[in-house]
This record gives C-alpha cells, sequence and structure tokens, in this order.
C-alpha cells in the first residue's frame, strides 16, 4: 500500500468508486486531508460516477414509496454537526495529539496488564517483540486486550485527552495508520441506575454505537478497542437508558475530532 | 459506438425524468429535509430513487436486496440531510455515493468469492432485463456515447467497478493486467467521462 505522493493520488478514481481495499483506503483519506487537487478531483469525479448510476434508473414498485415515507416519519433525524460544535458547554479545543511517550506507552500497558495476568503475554505481542505460543489460548476477552496493546504499541500512536462535560477526562489513544484506537476515561460522574455511559462514532454517514462504558471505581471506563474509522469520524460520549439506545438521545458529553 | 459493450448499451425505455444531477432544487429539498419537512422528502424520493434502485440493482443482481438498500439509502439521508455539506460535491453526488458504497459494503460482506465470479459471468447478460429505468432516454444515451470514448481498458474497469462493485485488485485480476494500469485507467477514464458529461 501507500507509496508515493504520485502514486496516492492515481488512486483517486478507484476511490470515488469505492473500489480500493481497506489498507488503501486508510492511507489515501489520510492524503485526501492534505490534498486539494486530490479533493477536487474527488468532487469532480463523484460527479461523473454519479451519472453513471443515474443511467441505469429502475422505477421502484410503487408500495415501496409509502413504506419509505412512512419509516422516515417514525426515524428521529441527526443534528447537524455544526451547531454541536457552537455548544458552548463542549468546551471543545482544537484537536492536540501528542505522540505517546515511551514512558506513557509503558503505563498503559502495565494497567492493561494489571486486569489479568494473562495478558502480560498480550502485552510482548503488543511491543512487537515475537510472539509467544501464549496467543493460541488467548480467550475472546483476552482478543480484545490483544487488540487493545496493538494500538498501543503502534509506531504511529497518538493520545488525546479531552473534558468531560460532566466531570472526568476521556484519553483516546490512536493509530491512524491502523484507523483504530483505544477509549478510556477516569473520574466519569456517578449516574443514576437507570442511565450508562454511551460511546458513538458520528460521522458524515450518521452515527454508530461503539459499546456501553461501566465505570469502575474511580469512574475508571474502558479501555475500549474503536475500529474501523473512517474519514470525518468523531468520537462522541452521551448518557443513554441503562440498555442503550441505537441513537443518541441526549446532547454529548464529550466530542473527540480523530483528525481523519 | 461499436466498442460499447453491450450491457451499456441497452437504452431506457421509460419517460423522460429531469436529470437529477443537474439542478439546485434537490440541494433545497435536501435543507428542507434538514428541517424535518416530509414533503420535501418525498421530492428528494421523486428524484433520487430510482437511480438509487438503479446503482444497487447493478452492484448486487438482487433484486429484493436492491430495494432493501435503496430504502436504506433514502432513510439515511433522511436522517442525515443536516450533514450534507455542499462544499463537497452536488446533493446528487453524495446520494449515490451514499448507494454505491452501501451496496458495495454488501456485496464485500455477504457474497463470497465464487458468488461473485459468477455474478462477473451474469453482468453483460442480465442488463436488458434491468434496464426498465425511468431516467431520460437522454440520459442513458449521453453516459453510453461517453462510455464509448473511453478506451477498452478504461472503460471495462470503469464499469467492473462501478458497476460490478470490484476492487482495483480484483478488477485487475479480472483483466490480466497490472493493478498499477487497473488503478491509472480507472482514474483516466472518470476523467474522460466527467469531460464527456460536462460536469463541473
Ligand atoms: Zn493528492
Amino acid at each position: 500500500m501507500g507509496g508515493s505522493r504520485a502514486g496516492l493520488h492515481t488512486l483517486v478514481g478507484a476511490y470515488v468508486m469505492d473500489a480500493v481495499p481497506d489498507a488503501d483506503r486508510a492511507a489515501f483519506e489520510r492524503h485526501l486531508t492534505g490534498c486539494e487537487p486530490c479533493r477536487e478531483e474527488v468532487r469532480g469525479l463523484r460527479e461523473a460516477t454519479a451519472r453513471l448510476g443515474a443511467a441505469v434508473a429502475i422505477e421502484p414498485r410503487p408500495q415501496l414509496r409509502d413504506q419509505t415515507l412512512s419509516a422516515a416519519r417514525r426515524l428521529r433525524q441527526l443534528p447537524p454537526l455544526v451547531a454541536q460544535r457552537r455548544d458552548p458547554r463542549m468546551a471543545r479545543r482544537p484537536a492536540r495529539w501528542t505522540r505517546l511517550s515511551g514512558a506513557v506507552r509503558q503505563s498503559w500497558l502495565a494497567r492493561l496488564a494489571a486486569t489479568a495476568a494473562v495478558i502480560l503475554a498480550v502485552v510482548v505481542v503488543g511491543l512487537s517483540l515475537h510472539l509467544t505460543s501464549m496467543q493460541h489460548r488467548l480467550s475472546s476477552d483476552e482478543q480484545g486486550s490483544h487488540a487493545i496493546a496493538a494500538v498501543l504499541g503502534a509506531s504511529d500512536a497518538k493520545m488525546m485527552t479531552a473534558k468531560v462535560r460532566t466531570g472526568g477526562m476521556a484519553t483516546v489513544v490512536m493509530s491512524h495508520r491502523a484507523r483504530e484506537l483505544v477509549f478510556t476515561a477516569s473520574k466519569l460522574s456517578v449516574l443514576p441506575q437507570s442511565r450508562a455511559y454511551e460511546l458513538w462514532l458520528m460521522g458524515p454517514a450518521g452515527d454508530k454505537p461503539v459499546g456501553m462504558l461501566a465505570p469502575a471505581h474511580g469512574g475508571m471506563a474502558g479501555p475500549m478497542v474503536v475500529r474501523g474509522l473512517v474519514h470525518g469520524d468523531r468520537l462522541v460520549l452521551t448518557v443513554e437508558p441503562v440498555g442503550g439506545s441505537p441513537q443518541p438521545t441526549t446532547s454529548p458529553i464529550v466530542v473527540i475530532g480523530l483528525g481523519i | 459506438m461499436p466498442d460499447v459493450p453491450a450491457d451499456d448499451a441497452a437504452p431506457g425505455r421509460a419517460e423522460p425524468a429531469r436529470p437529477a444531477a443537474a439542478d439546485g432544487g434537490l440541494e433545497r429539498a435536501i435543507r428542507a429535509v434538514a428541517r424535518g419537512d416530509e414533503r420535501a422528502f418525498t421530492t428528494v424520493y421523486d428524484q433520487v430513487a430510482a437511480a438509487v434502485l438503479g446503482t444497487a440493482r447493478r452492484v448486487l443482481r438482487d433484486p429484493a436486496q436492491s430495494e432493501e438498500v435503496m430504502q436504506e439509502v433514502l432513510l439515511e439521508v433522511w436522517r442525515t440531510a443536516a450533514r450534507f455539506d455542499p462544499a463537497s460535491g452536488s446533493a446528487f453526488s453524495w446520494i449515490m455515493m451514499l448507494a454505491h458504497r452501501r451496496a458495495v459494503d454488501r456485496v464485500r460482506t455477504e457474497q463470497r468469492a465464487a458468488d461473485r465470479q459468477l455474478r462477473a459471468a451474469r453482468a453483460s447478460i442480465e442488463y436488458d432485463e434491468v434496464i426498465d429505468a425511468v431516467e431520460s432516454r437522454l440520459e442513458h444515451e449521453r453516459v453510453r456515447r461517453c462510455l464509448g470514448s473511453l478506451t477498452d481498458l478504461q472503460r471495462e474497469s470503469v464499469t467492473l467497478a462501478y458497476y460490478g462493485g470490484y476492487s482495483y485488485p480484483e478488477v485487475a485480476r479480472l483483466l490480466g493486467v497490472a493493478v498499477g494500469t487497473v488503478k491509472t485507467r480507472m482514474r483516466d477514464g472518470l476523467i474522460r467521462l466527467r469531460d464527456c458529461l460536462g460536469v463541473e
């Protein structure tokens, strides 16, 4: 994947036709954020591919119209992202990523290791030393820890922290290259029994629930791995009914732009 | 255009509809939808549903799945209208992007490699049945003519990727050419198509 700048430019055609495999697409979308000529070309070529679609239009069965319209009526719409950005309560500072220093990495891994002894083997994997046969014995839970260690151990891992509006701090460690991140929070406020914290990815294509967070003592929550990040995604935390919601029902208490 | 493959040559049969890409009416409707305007949503539906369904059908082949994708896309438009950004393109191209991406995602997750080989074989045969288009004959003809101005390799790369839902390494394998070649042919082909269609 990757390659020279010129090599990436040529991916524009495949990209607008959704013909770029995931690994290349991550690299290309990173390139796009910093390359105005490519963004311009994407805009123009998307108009062209839209016409390819228009040229093969098929009249839908008439019933589908009423079905779709009444389904829409029952579906809650997403608020504009701009309004969230302007919310003064958010105190949202511009995204500031810091490189993950060796010491920080170690302390994270240590914290992770403390959750289960066997995870130590995973940590070794995360630090890109040789895989041991231990890996075969990892349960699915431990596979999750493996994923966490992989993000923390990524050479391009960067860290960001943000204040949670209702109290506490959120921390994200992210590998932009792998398009994966690890989320943790500390000192989160205790919620009523009926409420819980829910983590979301919000982007141009909608909101995706990531998972529920159950803070332990000290309001510590996570670590939680988030994968499959796409261009324009932000990581958002809300308070929801305890079982979680398919879509956010309250306003965000933290929004973290991911810079992808 | 003797070199246009049969599957891109079938003319649309139905009544002319206005070309969805060409007017600001759709943008206005999307802005109204963002404010919860249900009537505006019916306008959007009437303008794009056929193109969305046709695109999904070309990629997925399966009529029932294509209808599902069409409905999902329209509901996504309803849900996320407030997040449509006119700076990144026309409303029509935004909706078609959602449509194509969703169709391709479905293909990639649900279909095994064997099925996909089969799909390639059937792609040209089934097109004639599929083209029950409401979209204007004119639009269809224009696109067909412009596809005809591409080199064979450009056109095959573009149609396999867009209509077939194949990734560029897969297209390279199907055509028996280097991946680098396919990448540049896709880009050059679309640039030529864009210029021929006169889109901004
Ligand atoms: Zn570029």
